[in-house]
């Protein structure tokens, strides 16, 4: 097996443009008069470049605009020589680029890491699997005493995302194809989900991001009004957002507590 | 030990652009090749697209993440996740390339060509072996297209291919196109290949276009099918007789109908060849 592995590392290196390979080209590859064999590693290395920066643009393809291709190509280089596709799945490759447009030590915008994030979670939604959402019913016929005590099950498909900026409003400047100015600096609570094949996303209040994060955490409906505390009528808000939730087809069971004795 | 070909016709690969058209009425066509990996997600519009086709017509799975050349431990999730799929869809077969593509837990999402010795024959034979018993059957390797060979091959591609076929018990996809090009990039006869390849374990041909780069073709898969491919197409049908077809078009994707007409120009092509009365090898 020495032999293949040894072989195999060298072109990996030669392929991706590692800063040391092994071996030069020509040491193991096949040349001739009209390409040389480094000239032949250098298609693959070529391909490995686009082939990342295409699976990339697919998912972010708002960045990509915003950016334009030169400086897309460019940052999609850096992330890939920091984060080397460690997936056989490539649709899985761009995952950590929130992260890493967030701690870049010299951002170009300080709005870009969360536009990643919204369009990163709008492409996971789209591939959840579907829920059927649950309606009114289900909520009523759940009877004041059990109510309190009771847990919401969201769908899959759903995120709810913490961030720096309103970035909803940039991508839908940059949808409606207008100028991508920065996006305004303000602790923004976005939720993404699908509804049938399509994926939308909404601004919602940061009570009701933090009430959403709860019920995905499994904690009961008592602790989820909770977090509408320092509203004027905290019962009432938190009854409104779990119609709205309902509404919207976000929710997908509730679970009543488990009686004394009975496996949870 | 024996390879058994099953005949669906002609088909042609299940792209996204063409998801509208199909969710809308059945395709136009014998069969659809979908490409594994785009369907291990739980949910979305490519599967629900996938589910819609299944019930229309027959499909395959083809991949091309199963690294099944590489040196790495084959991935033991990514086989959980096509057995998973293979049970959902039921497709009439499962194919992935006969190249590798990742190293040291990295994926280079690319087909790379193998060196063609006995070490790596033995080695890629093992995983094969291996692949067929985790999916409970014969899956079908394709050869890739090439723009590089290893100083260290001992025997020409088309006898390795031959003999992971033998030795694994697996069947080929064909992909004439992909023999051209690297025909043509590496200086070998085209058909000296056709004639290293047992026709009787060719269970799928690929068609596609590639592009001229001058020093070399590129097999981009973004246009029609070249007049030299099609001339190779003619002598594998004579070799094989009937077998299943399908046209790649993955750039620059064209609409639905003009995908179709590519494959009917096979259909054309092979039914030309087998009418009564002509005696294929």
């Amino acid at each position: 097996m020495t032999r293949l592995v040894e072989l195999q590392a060298a072109f990996h290196a030669l392929a991706t443009r590692a800063p040391s390979p092994p071996l030069a080209a020509e040491a193991f590859l096949v040349g001739s008069r009209e390409l040389s064999a480094a000239e032949r590693a250098g298609i693959y290395a070529d391909m490995y470049g686009w082939r990342l920066a295409d699976a990339l643009r697919e998912d972010y393809p708002k960045l990509a605009s915003l950016l334009g291709d030169a400086r897309f190509l460019a940052l999609a280089g850096a992330y890939a020589r920091a984060h080397p596709p460690d997936r056989p799945d490539l649709g899985q490759h761009g995952r950590h680029l929130p992260r890493f447009l967030r701690r870049l030590p010299a951002p170009e915008r300080a709005d870009l890491g969360d536009l990643a994030a919204l369009e990163w979670a709008r492409a996971e939604v789209f591939f959840e699997a579907p829920a059927t959402a649950a309606a009114h019913a289900s909520l009523a016929a759940l009877g004041p005493a059990a109510f309190p005590d009771t847990s919401i099950v969201l769908v899959p498909a759903l995120r709810v995302l913490a961030l720096d900026h309103d970035v909803a409003a940039l991508w839908r400047r940059l949808e409606a194809g207008e100028a991508a100015g920065a996006a305004v600096a303000a602790p923004t609570a976005v939720v993404v989900w699908r509804a049938g094949l399509d994926v939308f996303h909404a601004v919602v209040e940061l009570d009701e991001a933090r009430a959403l994060r709860l019920a995905r955490a499994g904690r009961p409906v008592s602790a989820i009004c909770a977090a509408f505390a320092d509203r004027e009528d905290p019962a009432a808000a938190a009854f409104a957002a779990l119609a709205s939730w309902l509404d919207e087809g976000w929710v997908a069971a509730f679970r009543l507590p488990a009686a004394p004795g009975e496996r949870a | 030990m024996a390879f058994t070909r099953r005949l669906l016709g002609h088909g042609v690969g299940l792209r996204t652009k063409h998801f509208a058209e199909l969710l809308a009425a059945p395709p136009p066509v014998d069969w659809v090749e979908a490409i594994s990996e785009n369907f291990m997600t739980p949910g979305g519009r490519p599967v629900a697209v996938l589910e819609k086709v299944r019930r229309d017509v027959p499909v395959v799975l083809h991949g091309v993440a199963l690294s099944i050349g590489s040196t790495d431990p084959l991935s033991e999730p990514y086989l959980d996740q096509l057995a998973a799929l293979a049970h959902r869809v039921e497709p009439a077969w499962i194919s992935d390339h006969l190249c590798w593509g990742s190293h040291g837990g990295r994926y280079a999402h690319d087909l790379w060509p193998l060196p063609y010795t006995e070490e790596a024959l033995r080695h890629v034979v093992a995983r094969v072996q291996h692949a067929q018993e985790r999916l409970g059957r014969q899956i079908l390797l394709e050869n890739v297209s090439s723009y590089v060979a290893f100083r260290a091959s001992e025997m020409p591609e088309w006898e390795f291919l031959a003999e992971v076929a033998r030795r694994a018990d697996c069947g080929i996809l064909l992909d004439v196109n992909n023999v051209y090009v690297s025909a043509r990039n590496h200086g070998f006869d085209p058909e000296r290949y056709l004639a290293g390849v047992p026709a009787d374990r060719i269970g799928q041909v690929h068609l596609a276009g590639h592009s001229d780069r001058g020093a070399y073709l590129l097999d981009t898969h973004d246009g029609e099918v070249a007049p030299a491919v099609w001339d190779l197409y003619r002598e594998t049908v004579r070799r094989t007789g009937a077998v299943s077809t399908l046209v790649e078009w993955d750039d620059r994707v064209p609409p639905l109908e003009r995908l179709v007409e590519e494959s009917r120009r096979a259909r054309a092509v092979e039914a030309e060849l087998l009418a009564p009365g002509r005696r294929v090898a």
